[in-house]
């Protein structure tokens, strides 16, 4: 039975029992490493008042029926696209080509157990790779999270002017798929076409995007122009549904426009905060498409292996090596699995004491 | 949803279903059965993938003039840029068309990814002896006989002559004097550079091993014998590395948007390409036409030496069961004048035939008004007959060429040199080819 003390029961794991669990079956109690902990939370806690009034049982087994035929194509599709690839990827990692003599009679797949993960972990190239995302990581999601906040308190505070202009404006460039947005940078950081390095210079400020100090930077820059705006939208919005009466309570009581969204906004959009961080998180983690198109487009010092995706796409595609690319995805898969669990486990705690 | 992590989601998912999909039925099925060459009444119908300039030209060509076999031809982005991802996948995936092209270097890795049809019964020794030596040692490997030679790809140097004469730069014959006339044009000007290093691009690099007289890969019985710290490789190590540590040359990637702007704006004024380049420089900068000339590509001692940079050869994947046609089709592209002539008359190829017999055809198609009519194919000719025939590629050319351009592709910023490089790429090949169970030495 279902009661007000059991919310998961409405959040996105807990629809993968569509009959009512049984009690103590904690399938839904902890979503972290599905990621949609943050999302899910905020929905269930809007939802759990409704449907938790208990109903007739004519309707109870009406609604489970309905709940089963909507359900169904979701799980379809979800076991087609994501369950069935996982799981041959997983099983791809497990071996490899053999060749005899100089190797020209052709090649065997032979199961070859964690061969392809010791291979990985072993190559420096691979283990670089998130050496480098870390050090994306210390930069961007700072930047990320204290910029697209800063926007949005400016945009929230009673100073902003022509807010419906500025949102357009940041919120822009996320229309811009990736690809693109990459493509268009680096023709504005290649030195000889770029109007701006050609303009950095002739002021003073020589700077090489594709040197290798300039090549971070030159990365998260790309990424900050994306996503700045969608995450400030995010917080926005999170701020605009503050209950105006709390903020003239504290108006009232004489906190400033500072101590007002340091003391009062900040806390009351920690749900946001915590999503945010964990997608951008997540999001990091899955770095591509830029640096790849960087590499492709001139820039050197970003390597094939840069990031760890990259790394699993050259083993694919460059060295024809496909049992090494499933087992070095599946390490990296692993590594976000983790770190998003260990994020959303410490901001929960925070959350339960506050 | 946040889109950021829907983009985690399908980033993951897409990588996987590639993976599935890319990998399903993989190794190829023995057809006994041939498709044969085809008659007027039942043609065969062959699909070709190809990048090389001129190649719809030649098809269309071949098409007009058969009735017995069509092609259907289907553009592919080069090799590097994507085009041998394509092919191998293809392959894996059963579906692989009926011809395909690769280039010499590239040519181990996919025989010993067991991607290609043996065609050694079809290359007799009648048409062995059509093609240069050089490149059909190139394309026998174990014993057999793996793809039909098309080009050989002897070095050159490019260089504006309009500039070399206002600043009375001799042309260099050795490197001693590409360093000399390398100081010299930044004397001239400050900008000017007689060359450029492509941190992208390992072949270019082994083209100047090769022409120095090293030898990477070496087949022993059934062990591969590894050394790429020889005196030759070393020599020419050590150059680059003091040509790039003095800035006497560009470094940027090859025919990137950066490299290409510096071509335009007079700043690069020399090229170290091969005879394929004469056509894609002038493709690429057309309004310099009559200011460029080439010149053989300087050597060591003074004599002509030469390695090989690129050269592409036609090959059979696995699974097509229309090899008799691909290859009638494939020959009259390399030996028939009417296949040269098609391509070099596009005017964009300056194919070097590996058809000793047909280079003249290819010089009358050739338009040299861009070099202000130099023979060049005279050029090609003597530099081919001086191409080291010791070279060998090795069996994992993937693995080698992408450590070794990541590797290079760090030499300018200064955190690696070229002989770390060099070590790195041998490293990640022994490791490779310990991974796929054969035996190596070095």
């Amino acid at each position: 039975m279902r009661t007000k003390g059991r919310p998961t029961g409405h959040t996105g794991a807990g629809v993968g029992t569509p009959r009512v669990p049984a009690p103590g079956e904690g399938g839904g109690r902890g979503p972290a490493p599905t990621g949609s902990g943050g999302p899910a939370d905020l929905r269930a806690g809007a939802a759990a008042s409704g449907p938790a009034r208990r109903a007739p049982r004519g309707a109870r087994s009406r609604t489970n029926a309905a709940a089963g035929v909507l359900l169904t194509p979701f799980f379809v599709l979800f076991t087609a696209v994501t369950v069935v690839p996982i799981g041959y990827a997983v099983w791809l990692s497990l071996f490899t080509e053999k060749q005899s003599g100089l190797g020209f009679g052709g090649a065997t797949t032979v199961f070859s157990g964690l061969d392809n993960y010791t291979a990985a972990l072993g190559d420096r190239a691979f283990r670089e790779g998130f050496w480098v995302l870390a050090g994306y990581c210390v930069v961007y999601i700072p930047l990320m999270v204290g910029g697209a906040l800063a926007l949005a308190l400016l945009l929230d505070s009673t100073l902003a002017r022509a807010r419906r202009f500025f949102q357009l404006a940041l919120f822009l460039p996320h229309a811009v798929p990736g690809i693109i947005a990459a493509l268009v940078w680096v023709y504005l950081y290649t030195p000889g076409l770029s109007p701006v390095v050609k303009a950095m210079n002739s002021g003073g400020l020589g700077f090489d995007f594709f040197s290798s100090s300039g090549t971070l930077p030159s990365v998260v820059n790309i990424a900050l122009w994306e996503w700045l705006g969608y995450n400030m939208v995010i917080f926005y919005a999170a701020l605009q549904a503050i209950d105006r009466s709390v903020l003239e309570a504290a108006t009232m009581d004489g906190a400033g426009e500072w101590r007002t969204a340091f003391g009062i906004k900040l806390p009351l959009i920690r749900a946001s905060l915590v999503m945010v961080s964990l997608f951008t998180v997540i999001g990091s983690l899955q770095l591509f498409t830029e640096p790849l198109i960087l590499n492709q487009g001139g820039s050197s010092t970003v390597t094939t292996t840069w990031t760890p995706n990259m790394y699993a796409y050259t083993a694919a595609f460059s060295r024809n090596d496909y049992g090494l690319a499933a087992a070095s995805a599946v390490l990296l898969a692993l590594a976000a699995a983790l770190l998003s669990f260990v994020v959303t486990r410490l901001t929960n705690r925070k959350g339960a004491k506050a | 949803m946040s889109r950021s992590w829907t983009r985690s989601t399908s980033a993951l998912v897409g990588t996987a279903t590639a993976l599935a999909v890319l990998t399903a039925c993989g190794g190829g099925d023995s057809k006994t059965s041939d498709a044969g060459k085809g008659t007027a009444d039942k043609p065969v119908t062959i699909t070709f993938w190809a990048w090389q300039k001129g190649t719809k030209d030649v098809v269309d060509a071949f098409n007009a003039s058969h009735n017995n076999i069509q092609v259907k031809f289907e553009e592919i982005p080069s090799g590097n840029a994507g085009g041998y991802a394509k092919i191998s996948n293809a392959v894996k995936a059963g579906n692989a068309p009926d011809l395909v092209t690769v280039e010499y270097p590239m040519l181990p890795e996919f025989v010993s990814q067991g991607s290609f049809q043996d065609i050694s019964k079809y290359v007799t020794d009648d048409v062995k002896k059509q093609f240069l030596p050089q490149s059909i040692q190139q394309t026998t490997l174990g014993g057999k006989n793996w793809a039909i030679p098309f080009d050989a790809a002897p070095q050159a140097y490019f260089y504006r002559k309009d500039f070399f004469d206002k600043n009375h730069i001799e042309v260099p014959k050795t490197w001693d004097e590409f360093r000399a006339a390398a100081q010299k044009a930044k004397a001239a000007d400050p900008k000017a550079r007689i060359g450029t290093f492509f941190p992208d691009d390992p072949t270019t690099f082994e083209a100047m091993a090769w022409q120095a007289g090293a030898q990477w890969f070496k087949a022993d019985g059934n062990t591969w014998k590894l050394n790429t710290s020889d005196a030759a490789t070393n020599k020419v190590a050590d150059y680059w590395q003091g040509l790039i540590d003095d800035k006497l040359v560009q470094n940027s990637v090859s025919f990137s948007p950066e490299w290409t702007a510096s071509l335009k704006d007079g700043s690069t004024v020399g090229y170290l390409g091969a005879s394929w380049s004469a056509g894609v420089l002038k493709g690429t900068v057309p309004d310099q036409s009559g200011k460029w000339a080439v010149a053989p590509v300087p050597t060591w001692d003074g004599k002509p030496a030469s390695g090989m940079l690129g050269g592409s050869t036609w090959a059979v994947p696995k699974g097509s069961g229309k090899t008799e046609a691909a290859l009638e089709f494939a020959q009259w592209m390399s030996t028939t004048e009417a296949g040269v002539d098609a391509r070099i008359k596009s005017g964009t190829s300056s194919a070097f035939p590996a058809d000793i017999a047909l280079r003249p055809a290819a010089k009358k198609a050739f338009d040299t008004s861009f070099y202000s009519g130099q023979d060049i194919y005279r050029l090609f000719d003597a530099a081919g007959g001086s191409i080291n025939a010791n070279w060998g590629w090795g069996p994992s050319m993937g693995t080698t060429n992408t450590t070794l351009k990541d590797q290079l592709g760090k030499v300018a910023g200064g955190s690696v040199k070229i002989t770390d490089a060099i070590k790195s790429a041998h490293d990640a090949t022994v490791t490779e080819l310990k991974k796929r169970g054969l035996k190596v030495e070095g």
